[in-house]
C-alpha cells in the first residue's frame, strides 16, 4: 500500500515536467527572435526552470517519505 | 567513524558540515593575509584574484536587486553562497553531504526568515504589525500561516534537491556494483587482511560514476546555490520600502 501511495504521490512531476518544457521552449523562441538575448536569456531561464522544478521536488519528497519513513 | 565523535550522537552531516566551516575559515585567513600583502596597484592574482571577483560579482548582485540602502548585504550573500557550494559538492569527497540532513537546509532557511522579519521591523518599525491584518483584519490567521511559505519553500527546495541527487547516486551506485560483481565473478573474495572485501564490484562504477557527478552534484550545486542567493536577497529586498532610498539620497544632496 505504501509504494501505491508512493507512485500516487510521485505524479505531480508531470504538470511540472510539461511547465519546464513550456519555459524552455519560449526562452528558444525568444532566442531565435533576437539573439543578442541569449545569454541574458540563459540565466533567466535557468532560474525558471529550477523554480519551476520545486513542486516537483515536494511531491518527490513526499513519495520518498511515503517510501522511507511511513 | 564520525558516529562515535567523542561519544556525542552528532551526525555525520553536522561534522561534514564543521569541516566545511572549517575550510572557509582557512580560506578566509589566506585571503585576507595576502590580500593585506597586496601592493593595490599591482594586478592580483591566484587565490586572491578568484575573491576579488567573487566580492565584485555578489556586491553587484545585491546592488542591482536592492539598491544601496544595505551596503554590507553583499558580505552576507557571498557567505552563504560560498558555504552553500561547498557544502553541496562536499559529497563528492564521499564524506556525508551537510545538505542531505535537514537541520543545515532549516538553519540556511531560518537566516532568511529571520532576515526578512527583521529587516521589515527595522524599516518600517512599528508599522511592521501591519503586515499581519493586511487587507482586513479577518485576514489576520492567514497572514499568520502564510508568513512561514518562504522558510518551507526554500528549506524544502534546498532539501529535496540535495536528497534526489543523492537517492540516485546511490540507486546508480548499487546497480553498477551488482553488475559489476556479475561480469568479474571470476575473481576471489578476499576474505582477511587489510585488503579485505569485495574487489570484483569496483570496475565499472568510477567512471559513470565522474561523469554523473558533474550534473547531479557539481550543476545541481551551482544552480540552487544560485537560486537560493537569488530568493532571499529578492525576499529580504521585498521588505524595503520603495521610498526609503530615494529620501536618503534626497537628504544626502
Amino acid at each position: 500500500m505504501n509504494a501505491m501511495a508512493a507512485a500516487v504521490a510521485i505524479l505531480g512531476v508531470i504538470p511540472s515536467a510539461l511547465g519546464e518544457g513550456l519555459v524552455c521552449a519560449h526562452v528558444i523562441d525568444g532566442m531565435s527572435r533576437n539573439p543578442e538575448m541569449y545569454s541574458k536569456l540563459r540565466t533567466t531561464m535557468i532560474l525558471a526552470c529550477a523554480l519551476v522544478e520545486t513542486t516537483a521536488i515536494y511531491s518527490l519528497l513526499v513519495s520518498l517519505l511515503i517510501l522511507f519513513v511511513g | 567513524m564520525f558516529d562515535n565523535f567523542f561519544s556525542l550522537d552528532i551526525p555525520g552531516e553536522v561534522i561534514s558540515s564543521l569541516i566545511v566551516m572549517i575550510i572557509i575559515m582557512i580560506l578566509a585567513l589566506i585571503i585576507g593575509i595576502q590580500a593585506s600583502r597586496q601592493d593595490p596597484l599591482k594586478k592580483p592574482k591566484g587565490l586572491l584574484l578568484i575573491a576579488e571577483t567573487g566580492v565584485k560579482f555578489f556586491d553587484d548582485l545585491t546592488k542591482d536587486l536592492i539598491g544601496n540602502t544595505l551596503p554590507n548585504f553583499g558580505g552576507f550573500i557571498m557567505g552563504t553562497a560560498v558555504y552553500l557550494f561547498i557544502a553541496f559538492i562536499f559529497g563528492i569527497i564521499g564524506l556525508p553531504s551537510p545538505v542531505t540532513n535537514m537541520a543545515i537546509p532549516l538553519s540556511l532557511g531560518l537566516t532568511t526568515f529571520l532576515g526578512i522579519h527583521l529587516i521589515s521591523a527595522k524599516f518600517t518599525r512599528w508599522a511592521y504589525f501591519k503586515r499581519y491584518v493586511e487587507p482586513i483584519p479577518i485576514f489576520l490567521p492567514i497572514n499568520l500561516i502564510s508568513m512561514w511559505a518562504p522558510l518551507l519553500s526554500l528549506t524544502l527546495r534546498l532539501f529535496g534537491n540535495a536528497i534526489a541527487g543523492w537517492t540516485l547516486m546511490t540507486i546508480i551506485e548499487i546497480a553498477l556494483r551488482n553488475l559489476s560483481s556479475m561480469i568479474f565473478s571470476f575473481m576471489p573474495v578476499v576474505q582477511d587482511g587489510l585488503l579485505a572485501g569485495n574487489w570484483n564490484e569496483i570496475f565499472i562504477l568510477p567512471i559513470p560514476k565522474a561523469v554523473l557527478s558533474l550534473y547531479f552534484d557539481l550543476f545541481s550545486a551551482l544552480i540552487q546555490t544560485f537560486v537560493f542567493i537569488l530568493l532571499t536577497t529578492i525576499f529580504i529586498g521585498q521588505e524595503i520600502p520603495e521610498d526609503f532610498s530615494i529620501n536618503t539620497l534626497e537628504r544626502r544632496t
